[in-house]
């Protein structure tokens, strides 16, 4: 409800922080439903620019609406995450991370090399969309684009945890009971590449929807470390529940633009918060949120 | 009784306390620069120019009410997404208005943000047209651009070492890519002289082993090797690894921070014969040497490349300012294009660019050329023409 | 067009001397040894732990910046410098291991995100000690050596020739010594190995202490070559992942082969084609060996 009323009160700065607070929001709970079934991606930041460059080659150079650019988007991204996902879901643990992350590098600099996507300096003015005649040209009106696009997503990403598909990827999470599950008829190579394709087509289109808001693409603003910073969100608010990545994702967005000119006290506070909640909590900040809920519980009925 | 006088008296101290700092309000000058990583130095050096500067400036009246100068510093990594967030903060949250944004390559993103709001940009960056235009009248480029040198002073260090055989080696960015477009027009507008481009190599920014492309290049026998848009670091390494594979001949850098010590750490011997324009190998003013001092004694180090530009650029615009007598940002801009500044540590300051960019908002102050001669900058006996 | 662009790239290979494609090669070697100096301490912890250290690359780093500190800045003599350095790495990571890895044994992920946390606490501190200046170390061996044409550096040959006495070394302690035969028993079977009597615990310290000592001098080693700075952490991991993609996981061999391999394509490649080519060579190949053969050139799947 907050995230509804927020703009009738809050100051374009804090639209500002919403904004981004929401979009790695979205991409974490993404990566997340990747990791419930134990594959770990390294290179998720490279969806998300392969989305972004897709929405703004489509629309700067080829003059194609925003709104369709933002569709292209996820297609791409899915797409080629499908196909990325037959090759590579067959290799388990580290080498699926690997080659993950030899494909986000390879994204970048793909991107880098050509000038028709703007090379080593990028590609500026992109378009925002129009929604009924009105250019969503200011933070406030822009907010609302990324919030309906968060709920969608998350959504859609919660729900289908709860459906068979969902409690069927859980099955998927060693091994082992991967061959059990087969066994009883899952298709589970399929099963895990459309989850690892839909997962990179949500960040695929919310990668366009960022890329929209900053105006502006280039190779340096999704790399390796937007990777890392994807997985220390998640990490931190806690891999056992949907919502560990969102609280994980939200704090540490907030901590870390509360932070900002500290440059270096930055980077060292967040991985300190990390490594804390690791080693104290290995289930995450939300575990922490279910011993409390327990504990309330348990002294309500008492 | 005590208590009660103990307790006015305090109260009266906060009262007056509160009062004086109401008294003065500031006058906030942003830095949207690196402060850590690599290039740290030319964003804490801007840093430092500004404090020196507000130690000099003081308090001053702008329209009658009084302000003194204060520094918001923006960490942006000189990485672009990082410049936006900082800008957006800066204007939006921050009510900063007046700034210095360092980078040329994070312009790109920031433009539309300064245009839609009017920011006044002390623009710290080489590059060209593409952000010295008129669309951006509220963007000043306060030191001497890339095509500048190349236009008014290249050809005459050309001539005065008898340079014939001209390769760039530089990195694959916009700056780079735009300095081996001029320096080629250059050769040819320089064939007259015998002078011809022979190679280029575009590397990764932040390669660190440049000997296979030297090699590639060294192959074409070159006079001089031009590393304008190479950080200090990278032209240490390159003159160092040319050096080892038996290059004999002229390096030529723009770059900043081009401390000598740093060089001959980095190349020895090999540190001769680098060319550096904007390198005063003797004072030009009193002042520079005097900021020099009042930096070692404050800082405990030797002066960072862009402090004398910085301390410059923070006096001129106050300057502007109270002479425009508000703090409107397109009106300040017409004031101090059409102004000439006798603080610049440089020597005596105007603006340019009318012809070259269609603005007038690239900054004029003498230049030097200096080149390393046992391991020290020594003067190289050159003249710098005046940009159009 | 395309045309044009391979007669421009015909000519320019019949153009160059043998002398120019042998240098071309000598770099590329020399180079190659450099790689495999920097991936070697990444390749023994997850050769015997299964564990990929994030924090290998801030070793490295850390390598660097403690010889410019102590040879440089407190002068002390190499023959001094070198072994505390390599002893102060190696209790770090003891440490680390003790703290960390052990805790989190077996939650494969926690202990994954671990390492990046311990490295991006080693890369801040490093800002905030070190600072962001460049820092430099003077060349212990200065110098060019000069043979049949063909000039190199004595430094990067000195620093080749210990990358491969560092390879020696690893091998002999690996398959030569008890400790050697504990760390491949725990590697094939961790059960087994401390149903036998092998204490678990300090193996895995012991392997972990090594690794990061042989992370740090790497650094020590590259460092007079180039120059120095908190930021380099970086580049070495991205380095060493494709070395060790390319060679295979926690391969001694893998490695040996795969660095010079890369050392000599990119060299190769950037005389040839030039540097960006070159860098994109270097992603094809590791593409080609993810999907032909993704246990690497020499791994076992």
């Amino acid at each position: 409800m907050a995230l509804v009323l927020m703009p009738a009160v809050a100051t374009t700065y804090w639209m500002h922080i919403a904004i981004v607070v929401l979009l790695n929001i979205t991409y974490t709970v993404a990566l997340f439903s990747v990791l419930r079934m134990g594959y770990l991606s390294l290179g998720h930041a490279g969806f998300i620019a392969l989305g972004a460059y897709t929405c703004v080659v489509l629309t700067v150079r080829l003059d194609i609406s925003p709104w369709w650019g933002i569709l292209g988007a996820g297609v791409m991204s899915g797409t080629v995450a499908w196909g990325l996902g037959a090759m590579t879901m067959r290799l388990r643990g580290i080498y699926f991370s690997l080659a993950i992350f030899a494909f986000g590098e390879i994204v970048v600099a793909f991107f880098r090399a050509f000038d028709w996507f703007g090379g080593p300096s990028g590609i500026a003015n992109v378009p925002r969309p129009v929604f009924f005649g009105h250019a969503l040209n200011d933070h406030f009106s822009f907010y609302w684009l990324v919030l309906c696009m968060s709920l969608f997503f998350m959504a859609l990403l919660y729900r289908l945890q709860y459906t068979r598909y969902g409690a069927t990827l859980l099955t998927l999470k060693t091994e082992a009971s991967e061959r059990l599950a087969q066994s009883v008829g899952i298709d589970a190579a399929r099963l895990k590449t459309a989850t690892f394709a839909l997962s990179c087509a949500v960040v695929g289109t919310m990668g366009a929807v960022h890329a929209q808001y900053l105006m502006f693409i280039n190779p340096q603003v999704f790399t390796f470390l937007t990777s890392t910073d994807l997985l220390i969100y998640a990490m931190v608010g806690g891999v056992s529940h949907f919502w560990g990545p969102v609280l994980g994702a939200g704090l540490l967005t907030l901590l870390g633009e509360q932070l900002f000119s500290a440059g270096y006290w930055k980077t060292l506070v967040y991985a300190l918060v990390l490594m804390v909640v690791i080693l104290s909590l290995p289930g995450g900040l939300v575990s922490l949120l279910d011993r409390v809920r327990d504990k309330w519980f348990s002294n309500l009925r008492n | 009784m005590k208590f009660v006088s103990i307790a006015s008296g305090l109260m009266a101290a906060c009262l007056a306390l509160a009062t004086q700092a109401h008294a003065q309000e500031s006058f906030k000058i942003g830095n949207l620069s690196p402060l850590s990583g690599p290039a740290a130095a030319f964003g804490i050096g801007i840093n430092r120019g500004i404090e020196l500067a507000a130690e000099d400036v003081g308090t001053f009246q702008v329209a009658g009410k009084s302000y003194k100068l204060e520094v918001v510093p923006y960490d942006t990594s000189l990485d672009p997404g990082k410049t936006v967030a900082a800008l957006n903060r800066a204007v939006l949250n921050d009510n900063v208005k007046y700034g210095f944004i360092l980078g040329a390559a994070v312009h790109g993103a920031v433009l539309p943000i300064i245009r839609q709001n009017g920011f006044f940009d002390i623009f710290m960056g080489a590059a060209g047209k593409e952000v010295t235009n008129a669309e951006n009248p509220t963007v000043f480029r306060f030191m001497a651009s890339s095509d500048q040198l190349y236009y008014t002073f290249t050809p005459e260090i050309y001539k005065k070492l008898n340079i014939k055989r001209v390769a760039f080696m530089g990195p694959n960015n916009d700056l780079g890519r735009s300095d081996v477009k001029v320096l080629k027009e250059i050769a040819t507008r320089l064939k007259g002289q015998g002078v011809e481009f022979v190679g280029e190599e575009l590397v990764e920014l932040n390669a660190k082993d440049f000997q296979a492309s030297l090699l590639r290049l060294l192959a074409k026998n070159p006079d001089v090797i031009d590393t304008n848009a190479s950080p200090t670091g990278t032209v240490g390494l390159i003159a160092k690894q040319a050096r080892e594979l038996g290059y004999k001949g002229y390096f030529i850098s723009s770059t900043a921070v081009l401390e000598a010590k740093a060089l001959v750490n980095v190349a020895g011997k090999g540190a001769d014969n680098i060319v550096a324009y904007r390198i005063w190998s003797a004072a030009p003013t009193k002042l520079y040497d005097q900021i020099a001092e009042r930096h070692q004694a404050k800082y405990k180090e030797a002066t960072l490349g862009t402090v004398w530009e910085a301390y410059a650029a923070t006096r001129w615009v106050v300057e502007a300012v109270q002479k425009a007598g508000t703090f409107d940002t397109k009106k300040v801009a017409e004031q101090l294009a059409n102004s000439t500044f006798q603080f610049h540590p440089y020597g005596p300051a105007s603006w340019g660019g009318d012809k070259t960019y269609g603005a007038r908002r690239q900054i004029q102050t003498p230049l030097p050329a200096s080149i390393i001669k046992d391991g020290v900058w020594t003067p190289l006996d050159v003249r710098m023409g005046t940009l159009e | 067009m395309l045309a044009d662009k391979q007669q421009a790239i015909f000519q320019r290979c019949s153009s160059m001397s043998l002398t120019l494609l042998l240098q071309g090669l000598a770099i590329g070697l020399v180079n190659g040894a450099l790689y495999i100096l920097t991936a070697l301490g990444l390749t023994l912890i997850y050769g015997i732990l299964h564990i990929v250290n994030f924090a290998h690359g801030e070793v490295f780093m850390l390598g660097a910046m403690l010889v410019y500190v102590v040879y440089v800045l407190w002068e002390w003599p190499l023959l001094a410098a070198l072994p505390a350095i390599a002893l102060t790495a190696a209790v770090v990571g003891w440490l680390v291991e003790r703290g960390i890895f052990r805790r989190l044994r077996g939650q494969w992920l926690q202990l994954l995100v671990a390492t990046v946390g311990v490295s991006l606490i080693i890369q801040s501190l490093s800002w905030l000690v070190f600072g962001a200046q460049e820092k430099n170390v003077p060349s212990i061996l200065p110098g060019v050596l000069v043979a049949w044409g063909i000039r190199m550096p004595y430094e990067r040959l000195a620093a080749a020739g210990i990358a491969m006495c560092m390879v020696a070394a690893l091998y002999a302690v690996v398959y030569k010594t008890r400790s050697g035969l504990a760390m491949r028993a725990i590697e094939e079977d961790e059960e087994t190995a401390r149903m036998l009597g092998i204490d678990t615990d300090k193996v895995a310290g012991l392997a972990v202490a090594l690794g990061f000592a042989l992370a740090a001098m790497g650094g020590v080693f590259v460092a007079p070559i180039y120059s120095i700075n908190p930021g380099m952490g970086l580049e070495a991991i991205l380095m060493s992942f494709i070395i060790i993609i390319i060679g295979g996981l926690g391969n001694i061999t893998g490695t040996l082969v795969a660095g010079l391999f890369i050392g000599v394509v990119q060299s190769m490649g950037a005389l040839l084609l030039g540097a960006e080519s070159a860098h994109v060579l270097v992603f094809v190949v590791m593409i080609a060996v993810l999907i032909f053969r993704p246990q690497g050139l020499m791994g076992k799947l």
